[in-house]
């Protein structure tokens, strides 16, 4: 899947997450602000590579402000942000695991 | 000795949104979680609230705890697609808001059957409760009760009945027949009967006496809106130390009866019917979940 | 939670009600309540209206929580509601002006700080990559030279008056980097603008022409100059655009200085020009000072040419005079365009 226009998904409350992602052409390019970045930085943004892989999507702007949530939480985020950033939704079930 | 019994008298409610809420309510030990799907969640966030509870409902933290998801009713457009989630993600019940009818909880196990087939999903495992909102509903509670053998409860949700019958929430009188109705139906089903939501959280009285009232005509819980409540209802619900020494000596007696292979049970000279045993069980299981009553 | 938490949109224009609570809400957090604003989030809770936040296009204002319910959770509750509004009417990139004092607190709410007057005002946009990415772009288009010379022009329309500030310019610098202002509120469409001063400044050498951005004289940096259309100037945070400038986009490209021409008629643009000697000269920045150099309009028949004299003669039917003032493109395209049709005497 390919995005193909700016989309936002999450809240800036507590435990959660806002993501907000935009179209691309060849380069996936992630910002990652968080008030535990020292501490779990790194693995934010293999979550959201993981995520990302899964859906079959390699390019596109990611900018996210993490708010604390759980790994399962800024999937879900992420997840929806694409859902609404793309034209056709073709992701298997098992593909958002 | 028979299974131990499921103890349904806490259902917290969270919206299906809340982050916050989703990752940590575990913690207020409720009976049931119910994720909420419906009401709680905005048309914009429809999408959102369904990703997030698919992926909460896998957490390891809340395979201790018996999941509900409350869907979106299945003529909405979201209906439909709630239940992939939710059943591929492995909840225990899917409840279904605005049951009128039998055929409404047809269609959707005939959906939650496909579901389970397709996922991989032992067919069966999903169960199904149906909320009652309205006058048809409390009319058919009792078509709705039996419908399925996947059913485990039903609850009356307050709100949308008052209106349907022209009323209000008031004393408690206008709800009377409705409680009735849909308690009679389950007991009837052999399956769960659930109370509507209190929703002053600040009236821990009033919050009490509708309790005791549930309690008495037989509800087995509540569903609540605040996490606080749970304690309090947990408390109203737990037996005194007579109750449990008369429960204890009950099944004492029915399962030295049952060793001797006696089809009698009695206790201090006086013959106990199999429900006087049933409830003896429940008392047990109320103590063993929190305790006697303070 | 016993009482539960409304929120919703309120248009202004249709809700007198609601917009007179919001106006005595903003009083207490004392705020003004501004005219531009299109749409608002509001959050009521027992009937009383608690939170608002505003949207004028892509443009946070008027943001206040009542001081009895004041606490991190709301304000964030609130700014998520209006980030989601914005979306739902096609503003992605968001700008917010608030007191410095209250930097902080949007910082934890998405918020970046873009230019900050001490004391006064802050602009802030919801991207930690907005301003920086531009940035990195100009970057790409710096020239070598001791003398980096830039212009700002709206160009509404292109006239030899613009012409005549680019080849002094050009004449004194080693590069001059040129911007079309980009915001759509003028007569003459941006798109037209752009193709006019770009036809205009043909044969002039070292300068590179530069498509505007928000970051640059925009309803974002500089509202209040786009009022000045419809009668209303108000106050004009210069300030905020200018320090952009300096602390921006001048040091991504090297500008060492800015050209401008006298302002004889426009008083906004006259304060925008006077405003350039503090803002871009001063010690108000840790940014390096850039020279503005400030050159006599060119005259024709003793009259300084402008675009808005131009704009006179337009509504005037005035052909024969404006060739006087515009190369032969921008007067043909005034002419097919934008002739202005006047009922023709019976």
């Amino acid at each position: 899947m390919k995005i193909v226009r700016e989309a936002l998904a999450g809240t800036l409350e507590s435990s959660d997450l806002m993501v907000r992602i935009a179209p691309r052409d060849d380069e996936l390019e992630i910002v990652l602000q968080s008030e535990v970045i020292q501490q779990f930085g790194a693995q934010i943004e293999a979550v959201v590579r993981d995520t990302l892989a899964k859906l079959g999507i390699f390019a596109g702007l990611i900018v996210i402000e993490d708010k604390g949530a759980l790994d399962c939480v800024v999937r879900a985020r992420l997840q929806t942000a694409v859902q609404r950033g793309v034209d056709a939704w073709t992701a298997d079930w098992s593909a958002l695991s | 000795m028979s299974a131990p019994l499921k103890l349904r008298r806490s259902m917290l409610f969270l919206p299906g949104s809340n982050a916050a809420m989703l990752s940590t309510a575990y913690v207020f030990k409720p009976d049931c979680i119910m994720f909420d799907l419906e009401d709680a969640v905005s048309l914009r966030e429809k999408d959102s609230a369904r990703l997030l509870v698919f992926h909460t409902l896998k957490l390891p933290v809340y395979s201790r705890v018996e999941t509900v998801v409350r869907i979106n009713s299945l003529s909405t457009p979201f209906g439909l697609t709630d239940l992939e989630a939710v059943v591929r993600a492995g909840v225990d019940v899917v409840r279904l808001p605005k049951t009128d009818t039998a055929d409404d909880v047809h269609a959707l196990e005939a959906e939650v059957e496909r579901i389970e087939t397709d996922c991989g999903r032992a067919v069966g495992s999903t169960k199904l409760m149906a909320a009652i909102e309205s006058a048809a509903g409390v009319v058919n509670a009792l078509a709705i009760a039996t419908a399925s053998k996947r059913m485990i409860g039903i609850a009356l949700a307050g709100f949308d009945y008052v209106m349907d019958m022209q009323t209000e929430r008031g004393d408690g009188s206008e709800l009377f027949y409705a409680r009735c109705a849909v308690l009679h139906a389950a007991r009837y089903a052999k399956i769960d009967a659930f109370d509507v939501v209190f929703s002053d959280v600040n009236d821990d009285a009033g919050f009490l006496k509708e309790v005791e009232l549930i309690k008495r005509l037989g509800f087995n819980g509540k569903s609540l809106i605040n996490p606080r409540q749970i304690d309090l209802l947990h408390n109203a619900f737990a037996p005194t130390e007579e109750e449990v020494d008369y429960a204890r000596r009950v099944v004492q007696a029915a399962e030295t009866a049952e060793s001797k292979g006696l089809g009698v049970i009695s206790l201090g000279g006086k013959m106990i019917d199999a429900p006087i045993v049933a409830h003896a069980r429940l008392v047990i299981a109320r103590a063993n979940a929190s305790g006697l009553r303070t | 939670m016993s009482e539960e938490l409304l929120s919703y949109a309120v248009d202004p224009a249709e809700e007198e009600n609601e917009r007179q609570e919001i106006v005595r809400l903003l009083a207490r957090s004392d705020l003004d309540y501004e005219i531009g604003v299109e749409a608002f989030v509001v959050f009521r809770l027992a009937r009383r209206l608690i939170a608002c936040a505003g949207l004028e296009k892509n443009v946070v204002k008027c943001v206040a929580i009542d001081p009895d319910w004041r606490g991190e959770a709301l304000g964030l509750k609130l700014l998520t509601e209006i980030v989601h509004l914005a979306h739902e009417r096609g503003h992605v990139h968001l700008f917010l002006y608030t007191k410095p004092d209250n930097v902080d607190f949007f910082r934890c709410c998405g918020f970046y700080p873009l230019a900050v007057v001490p004391g006064t005002v802050a602009l802030m946009e919801n991207t930690p990559v907005g301003i920086q990415s531009y940035c990195n772009q100009l970057k790409k288009l710096r020239q070598p030279g001791d003398v980096i010379g830039s212009i700002v022009v709206n160009a509404n329309p292109f006239t030899y008056g613009h012409r005549h500030l680019v080849e002094h310019a050009a004449a004194h610098s080693d590069w001059v980097h040129l911007f079309v202002v980009a915001e759509d509120v003028s007569l003459i469409s941006y798109r037209d603008r752009f193709q006019l001063v770009k036809a205009g400044i043909e044969g002039i050498p070292r300068v590179t022409l530069h498509p505007g951005s928000e970051y640059m004289v925009s309803r974002a940096t500089f509202s209040a100059y786009f009022f000045k259309e419809k009668g209303i100037v108000g106050d004009c945070f210069t300030a905020i655009d200018l320090l952009l400038f300096r602390n921006w986009i001048a040091p991504a490209l090297g500008v060492t200085h800015r050209f401008v021409g006298t302002e004889p008629f426009c008083r906004t643009t006259h304060k925008y020009n006077a405003d350039m000697m503090h803002w871009l000269r001063a010690d108000v920045s840790v940014s390096p000072a850039i020279a503005v150099v400030e050159i006599p309009r060119s005259e024709q028949d003793q009259a300084p040419i402008s675009a808005s004299a131009v704009r006179r003669l337009l509504r005037a039917g005035d052909f024969s005079t404006i060739a006087k003032l515009v190369p032969p493109t921008t007067l043909a395209l005034l002419q097919s365009k934008y002739r202005i049709e006047r009922p023709t005497a019976a």
